[in-house]
């Protein structure tokens, strides 16, 4: 049974109000503030096996600016929310590389060119001496692009979110489980997508003002 | 990222891995607790203790430096003592923590989640007071930075051919590594404390080392392949870091310290003393901040079969370092050997045989792996069978060297002692704040091998291919 | 959750009547059989190149024999779910010990004129004549004895068991094999590194290494993940363990590879840098023989072969995954693990000039013929997959991405 995979029409922009609640506590976020731009529609569901099957409904309805919140990774997530595997591998990859290279480099320069010295009776550039050293740089390069890799990957660090501003949102690190939609796209219509949360078994369902943003 | 079906094993009835079946919040709860309540009196106590040994290490510092290395037993012939042997020491109690975290990791070993975030911490304290030794050791304590390749108006640089330059590097970077490793394991449970905590100083302190970290799958999916390639290059790391520390004694001619099995022989004896020394730790963490059902029995009986591995490993490379030797049918390299097991430092040797091949032995027995009691009693002596190891290797291969005119007994000083002393103090100092300060169960991957934290592949919803294809 | 039994297809876990692998024991033995005949006859008035052929061959057999020893032994040791359904294509290989027993035959005939006669004949050599307690006829064939008992002793008991489980499909006998598989690994270690002493490095009698059993030891584990990846491989293609032996697992061996290619780049590279930077002569000779008058080419080859191309070849996931690239890193690896002994046996005799010899084929092929005979026989005599194994519907639901 596929879900349609066109966005929810927004038929029902006014009757909307009824299933999202505010965001009436938290952060300082406009409760009531009505003129004030929507950022997402955040919902939380009851376990992880609820979440998933939420996020491929979700993946189907051909919504992009989309995430899921959890305290902890859910393997086979990814397969519902139908991601790409990560890219982090590249930046360990050539950063790794290059680190070996850089630390041979350097050995080869400071022992056969910089500094050079008899020690004994080896040659100037004597690699099978190096390798150690080349070992290591290359290990640390890429332990940095993994750390890098995965902050850029992540656009962290952030110094806010708006999801933040939901009180509940707070046990995102505890143990609950959300889907946010956010107002990315130019067709996004929070009373349809809240909706629409509310329809694939979300528990509760709320609006998130953006602050400081008039429309 | 490779798991397991949450199966119940059919032969032992695979055991849970937390007891009392927790949910997720009750994960939260117990770790989070030793942070929010006012500690136990005897974190005071062991805190106030560790402060004064740290201070005796700061004496002895400013003693060393004052006065010089003269204050310490170390004379030549054995020229490298106790320094050198403590630096050892701490290095391969900083194994178990990478071996734990990031080779348990790759072999799916999903137990290692309720300890690694502790025995991590512990790795990077032991390099701190590893680090110390060589620091000091160097004569002139204000001119460490020559080991680094900076670039000065002396036209000088480092001697790359040469295994100590090998150690700063490995050492250094193991430290970082462990440091970044520790450090993302981290930054989930940093953003539970920071939506926890009610202080505002905490919230603040808590979120910015948190990273602004939300949960966010699409980050996860990042946070967990970078976490895997970082346990995918600690694996080799932590091999090779003991392996250079090794180089030091066996690239060079002298008979008891040039043998070939030297680097899978320290690597092995490393991760021996360290996952020692994570038992010593956790059997009084469990009981001191409640978390018994956290880290039960059945990490203990895990933590106790690496040890009898890893302490019959390095019973095969005494085994193998005396029989070739003989074999060898070189004068001094049997002299060496006999002179370690029967002369003047015989009492080392046998002690370091007893503690490290013998006591391991007891872990054949089930009843024995899980019982507390033994445990720390047998880790404690791990420990020093394990200290004694590297003092056997260092001292015994040094003091009768080939000329028996310089022939000579090795006596630390006070100043010798005080120092070692002291770098526990450091080491237990660090590990009292750390336990306070930081969540010390890595809760966010505890509550991924919760039985209701896996949606089995039947239950899944199909994957966005296989819909395009209907 | 997945408890309990599952039921395999009868097509994916037995060798059918008429398949091809029926007709190979037969075949392979006879080929073998052939091949050591026209060895013997070939190489009867150059005994020294006909024996050292023969021992490349050898050993490049008993390798595989025990690896699968050892992988079984380890998937015991560690109570492993995982790995149950090519488990028994280890136990194969392993199973073929008893004719390793039957092919050190000549190797015990003639190995104290041809291969051992330094140390057999040590004349008034001050070393070897204080190593006689240790390196002498009498002692060499007892002891290769006591390493064929355990080893035999080892596998049959082991085999045993487990096909006896197939049809009584008893957990308790895993149980017992799992408590008796950690003292057995100990046996192994001992037995193997005293074998690769006695057999190999004894080659060299003045030389010495403390690491020279663990070398060994990782080059057996390599060549047993290459020959696991190739048979599972072929027999999928032939459409058995089909649904049963998959991608995931397949994955695992790959990564195993992976790691036991860096284990051995590791061993190797600490046993030649100790030794070239401590330059003492008596060790020192055993490279310098390795890395003049052509042997450098082999050792080239190796480092590159050995580690590097197959290190950067098995880096990407996609690479573990796909059966052809697998398949591709197993043979070449063979081909390289065939190579490193003939690097760690050839040159003791061929010191002054690197030598092929058709003997080395023909060795080769007669050794492995009769390995593949066996091999085969012991496949199409019992199940493919240990069915009464209690983990196999952990093994079978294994998933590893």
């Amino acid at each position: 049974m596929a879900e349609p995979t066109h966005r929810p029409s927004s038929s029902s922009r006014d009757g909307g109000g009824t299933i999202a609640e505010g965001a009436a506590s938290g952060g300082g976020a406009g409760a009531g503030r009505e003129a004030s731009t929507v950022f997402a529609v955040l919902a939380e569901f009851e376990s992880p096996k609820a979440l998933m099957h939420a996020c491929a409904k979700v993946r189907d309805a051909g919504y992009r600016a989309w995430d899921a919140h959890t305290p902890f990774p859910i393997h086979g997530l990814d397969r519902a929310m139908g991601l790409q595997k990560s890219w982090v591998s590249a930046f360990v990859l050539i950063l790794g590389l290059g680190g070996a290279g850089l630390g041979m480099l350097m050995q080869w320069f400071v022992a056969a060119r910089a500094y050079p010295l008899v020690i004994s009776g080896k040659p100037m550039f004597s690699w099978p001496a190096f390798v150690p050293i080349t070992f290591e740089c290359g290990v640390l390069g890429g332990a940095l692009g993994a750390i890098g890799g995965f902050l850029f990957l992540s656009r962290l660090p952030r110094h806010h979110h708006g999801l933040f501003a939901s009180a509940h949102f707070e046990r995102v690190t505890d143990d609950a489980f959300f889907i946010s939609i956010e107002a990315g796209d130019a067709e996004f219509d929070a009373a349809a997508a809240a909706a629409f949360l509310d329809q694939i078994g979300a528990q509760r369902v709320e609006t998130i003002y953006e602050c400081g943003k008039v429309a | 990222m490779a798991h397991v079906v949450a199966g119940i094993d059919p032969i032992e009835g695979r055991p849970a891995l937390i007891e009392g079946g927790p949910d997720f919040h009750g994960i939260t709860e117990a770790v989070a607790r030793p942070m929010e309540w006012k500690p136990p009196l005897g974190w005071y106590i062991v805190l106030g203790i560790s402060l004064m040994m740290l201070s005796l290490l700061g004496i002895s510092i400013g003693w060393l430096f004052w006065e010089g290395t003269g204050i310490w037993g170390n004379n030549i012939p054995v020229a490298w003592a106790w320094p050198i042997v403590n630096f050892v020491f701490w290095v391969g109690i900083g194994h178990a923590g990478t071996l734990i975290s990031a080779v348990l990791f790759l072999f799916r070993q999903r137990w290692r989640t309720s300890i690694n975030r502790a025995a991590e911490a512990m790795t990077i304290f032991a390099v701190m007071c590893a680090l110390i030794f060589p620091g000091i050791h160097i004569g002139r304590p204000w001119l460490p930075y020559w080991m680094l390749p900076i670039p000065n108006q002396m036209g000088m640089w480092p001697q790359f051919r040469s295994p100590l330059m090998w150690d700063v590097f490995a050492v250094s970077i193991y430290g970082t590594v462990s440091l970044l490793f520790w450090y993302l394991g981290l930054v989930p449970d940093l953003a539970t404390i920071r939506d926890r905590t009610k202080s505002l100083l905490g919230k603040r302190i808590y979120g910015v080392f948190a990273l602004g970290w939300r949960g966010s799958f699409r980050q996860w999916l990042h946070y967990e392949k970078a976490y895997l390639l970082l346990a995918g290059l600690a694996t080799p790391l932590v091999l090779s870091v003991h392996s250079v520390v090794s180089f030091d004694f066996a690239t060079s001619q002298l008979p008891g310290w040039h043998t070939t099995i030297l680097p899978p022989y320290f690597v092995a004896g490393a991760i021996f003393s360290g996952i020692a020394m994570v038992i010593t730790l956790m059997v009084i963490c469990r009981v001191a901040f409640k978390l018994e059902h956290i880290i039960n029995p059945l990490h203990f009986d895990r933590m106790t079969k690496l040890l009898l591995v890893t302490g019959t490993l390095v019973g095969y490379a005494y085994a193998m370092e005396f029989f070739i030797a003989w074999y060898s049918g070189n004068l001094y390299e049997k002299f060496a050997f006999i002179n370690r097991a029967t002369g003047p430092y015989a009492w080392a040797y046998w002690t370091m045989v007893i503690c490290n091949v013998v006591t391991p032995q007891l872990f054949w027995f089930k009843k024995l792996r899980v019982h507390m009691g033994t445990l720390f009693v047998t880790s404690i002596f791990i420990n020093i069978g394990m200290w004694f190891e590297r003092f056997v290797i260092v001292v015994t291969s040094l003091h009768r060297d080939f000329l028996p005119s310089s022939w000579d007994y090795y006596h630390p000083t006070f100043w010798d002692v005080a120092t070692f002393v002291g770098s526990f103090g450091l080491f237990l100092t660090m590990f009292c704040l750390f336990v306070r300060f930081l969540p010390m169960v890595a809760m966010s991957e505890v509550k991924g091998v919760l039985p209701e934290a896996h949606v089995p592949v039947e239950d899944r919803p199909k994957a966005a291919t296989e819909l395009a294809v209907t | 959750m997945v408890h309990g039994k599952v039921t395999l297809h009868e097509d994916a876990i037995v060798v059918p009547a008429n398949s091809v692998w029926r007709r190979v024991p037969l075949l392979a033995g006879a080929v073998g059989v052939l091949a050591l005949a026209i060895s013997g006859a070939l190489g009867w008035q150059q005994r020294d190149q006909l024996m050292h052929s023969y021992l490349v061959a050898f050993l490049f057999g008993l390798s595989l024999a025990l690896g699968g020893l050892f992988f079984v032994l380890i998937q015991y040791a560690t109570r492993a779910g995982w790995s149950v359904v090519i488990r028994r294509i280890a136990e194969n290989a392993m199973a073929t010990l008893p004719l390793f027993a039957l092919l050190f035959v000549p190797i015990a005939l003639f190995g104290m004129d041809t291969l051992y006669h330094h140390w057999s004949h040590p004349g008034d050599d001050p070393i070897l004549l204080s190593k006689q307690a240790f390196l002498n006829p009498t002692g060499f064939y007892l002891r290769a004895a006591l390493y064929f008992v355990v080893w035999i002793a080892a596998s049959t008991w082991f085999y045993r068991r487990s096909t006896r489980q197939d049809e009584e499909r008893t957990a308790a006998l895993t149980g017992t094999m799992q408590s008796v598989s950690a003292p057995v690994l100990i046996l192994f270690g001992l037995t193997t590194t005293f074998a690769a002493i006695d057999w190999v490095m004894s080659l060299d009698p003045h030389w010495f290494s403390t690491m020279f059993g663990v070398y060994f030891f990782a080059g057996c584990v390599v060549s047993i993940l290459c020959l696991l990846i190739l048979v599972s491989l072929s027999l999928r293609r032939g459409g058995r363990l089909d649904g049963v032996v998959t991608v995931d697992h397949l994955y695992d061996l790959g990564k195993l590879l992976f790691g036991f290619v860096v284990f051995w780049a590791y061993i190797a590279f600490s046993q030649f840098m100790l030794i070239w930077y401590g330059n003492i002569p008596e060790e020192t000779l055993f490279f310098v023989h390795r890395w003049h008058h052509g042997w450098e080419i082999l050792s080239i080859l190796l480092a590159a072969g050995h580690f590097g191309l197959p290190f950067l070849f098995l880096l990407p996931m996609d690479f573990k995954r796909n059966s052809v690239t697998l398949s591709l890193a197993a043979c070449w690896l063979l081909v390289m693990h065939y190579l490193d002994l003939y690097w760690l046996v050839m040159p003791s005799l061929h010191h002054e000039h690197i030598h092929g010899d058709v003997l080395d084929v023909t060795c080769l092929i007669g050794v492995m013929g009769l390995f593949v005979a066996v091999f085969a026989h012991r496949m199409v005599g019992h199940k493919l997959v240990p069915v009464g194994d209690p983990r196999l519907a952990e093994s079978v639901a294994f998933e590893n991405v």
